[in-house]
């Protein structure tokens, strides 16, 4: 990300928390005129898997495609508030969203290879950033691959295209091809909800040691699956404007994911995580 | 009001609440029975309370079977996660406290023939209505939530436990020999320590109690451990409500 070097900026980065990746205060999310999502306010810490749940509508994938300016590709998106990525204000004028992406990798929901070789897929970031040499490719391809979990399935036809793999391997090639940048963080936007259960536990096994070296924020409508892997829990729910009748998203409680799942403090918590409405 | 997406799983959950205070009454009610067995003399009476407790024990397996089931198969969380852990735990309570109550029923006729004073008559008679008065509010906050009551049972046990020591002193002191040989006096002991233990189950099943409702947890550290030991009176109780 591009250095923020007034004084004001550089003194809140001093002070800010080094375990601290995100720090979102009063966080508002604009769609137009519409306020979608409100009053988020959440820590998302250095390697920690934090989970986002709630229903439909809650905002929850919103909130998540601030975290690497994935909403300024939409018109008329916009957020209110403070985002700080590692104490630099995320949406300051100076900050490159480009750069914001290096550093904050995304997996989508179904997994999206380019129509390349695997190879190609997984080297695609590095060669676009342009800062590795040629010779080195193959490393990075290598290690990229063996921390999605991948290598070993995939090593003899590496030229292969990759659409040849299956969901699972081509969800893997995904997170391959999102470290290869080396990022800071990875976001994951339902990276299970086209998976069958084998290649789901594949991807939260894999989930589990990438946590040692990345921090981790993931969407998610499986519960079960946010209580399995995740450290901390925001629930997210919708309700209804009561003077324009419009629908807006709002953050309800963050919290440990234990705590979440066993003893939370919201009402309309425990509702959603029990399955009860009310 | 609130409605569950997930009705038969919130119906189970319920006959499971519904079970535990069927057997919670079955026990509530066998303890004065037993009392009066113990206090007539009357082995027939004594026979059909162990005989008895086997439903109980049944009763405990199956209810075990079921909160099991729902663990396997309905991943329940937060305040149902609550309710069945909680569930699990006083059904343990009462089981053993049926076990309690039939170990008083076998002692009774290690003693048969032996005459018991006015006076430990009725020291019996107050430690089996304790006994049962506890297990009463303990199954009465289950039922309805009330932690305040679950909270509060740990103090209302202290009666019990007094009553326990002044039958122990009574059964060591000067009026010991008169109860006959030792090894009824070490019955007599029993007896008095199986009704002061109902007592601590009911406290026990209060702290469950506080869990569901809650989410509270007795206090685990050292320091706690050390100043209960030391807050709970001395002598033979061998110690509070620790279970």
């Amino acid at each position: 990300m591009t250095a923020v070097t007034d004084a004001t900026a550089a003194a809140e980065s001093e002070a800010f928390p080094p375990d601290v990746v995100f720090r979102v205060k009063d966080l508002d999310c604009y769609y137009g005129s519409h306020r979608a999502v409100r009053y988020v306010t959440m820590d998302v810490r250095e390697r920690e898997i934090t989970a986002m749940i709630g229903p439909s509508g809650c905002g929850k994938t919103t909130v998540l495609r601030c975290f690497n300016r994935m909403n300024d590709l939409i018109e008329g998106a916009r957020a209110t508030g403070t985002l700080l990525f590692r104490g630099v204000n995320l949406y300051d004028s100076r900050v490159d969203p480009v750069e914001v992406r290096r550093r904050v990798g995304m997996v989508f929901q179904k997994p999206n290879p380019f129509p390349k070789s695997i190879f190609d897929n997984v080297a695609y970031g590095p060669r676009i950033a342009g800062a590795v040499p040629k010779r080195e490719l193959p490393d990075i391809v290598e290690a990229s691959l063996r921390r999605a979990a991948l290598f070993d399935e995939v090593k003899d036809r590496l030229k292969d295209s990759a659409i040849g793999l299956s969901g699972g391997q081509q969800q893997r090639l995904c997170i391959a091809r999102a470290i290869a940048t080396s990022p800071d963080v990875l976001l994951m936007d339902e990276p299970c909800s086209a998976l069958d259960p084998i290649s789901t536990a594949h991807i939260e096994e894999l989930m589990h040691t990438l946590k040692e070296e990345y921090t981790i924020v993931i969407v998610t409508h499986n519960m079960q699956q946010a209580a399995r892997i995740s450290d901390r829990t925001a629930f997210y729910t919708a309700e209804v404007d009561s003077e324009t009748n419009v629908r807006y998203g709002l953050l309800v409680e963050f919290d440990t994911t234990e705590k979440i799942f066993s003893n939370p403090s919201d009402e309309r918590t425990e509702n959603y995580v029990t399955g009860r409405f009310g | 009001m609130v409605e569950s997406l997930r009705k038969p799983f919130a119906d189970q959950l319920e006959e499971i609440r519904n079970e535990l205070v069927r057997m919670a009454g079955v026990l509530i009610e066998a303890i004065p029975r037993c009392t009066e067995a113990l206090l007539a003399s009357d082995l027939a009476a004594a026979q059909e309370i162990i005989d008895a407790d086997d439903v109980l024990d049944d009763a405990s397996l199956a209810l075990e079977h079921h909160c099991h089931q729902l663990l396997a198969l309905q991943q329940p969380t937060a305040g149902d996660l609550r309710a069945i852990m909680a569930a699990l735990t006083i059904n343990y309570e009462i089981e053993r406290s049926g076990d309690l109550v039939e170990n008083i029923a076998k002692a009774m006729r290690r003693v048969y023939g032996t005459e018991f004073g006015p006076r430990l008559r009725g020291l019996i008679a107050q430690m089996s209505e304790e006994a049962t008065r506890l297990m009463r509010f303990a199954v009465d906050a289950y039922a309805d939530g009330n932690s305040g009551l679950a909270a509060a049972l740990d103090d209302i046990d202290d009666r019990l436990d007094r009553l326990n020591h002044q039958c122990l002193a009574m059964i060591v002191g000067e009026e010991g020999p008169e109860m006959g040989e030792m090894a009824s006096r070490v019955q007599l002991a029993l007896i008095a320590r199986y009704y002061e233990r109902i007592g601590d189950h009911a406290v026990n099943i209060g702290e469950r109690v506080r869990y569901m409702v809650d989410g509270w947890r007795p206090p685990q550290s050292e320091e706690a451990t050390a100043e209960s030991r030391a807050g709970s009176t001395a002598g033979t109780d061998g110690g509070g409500s620790g279970g």
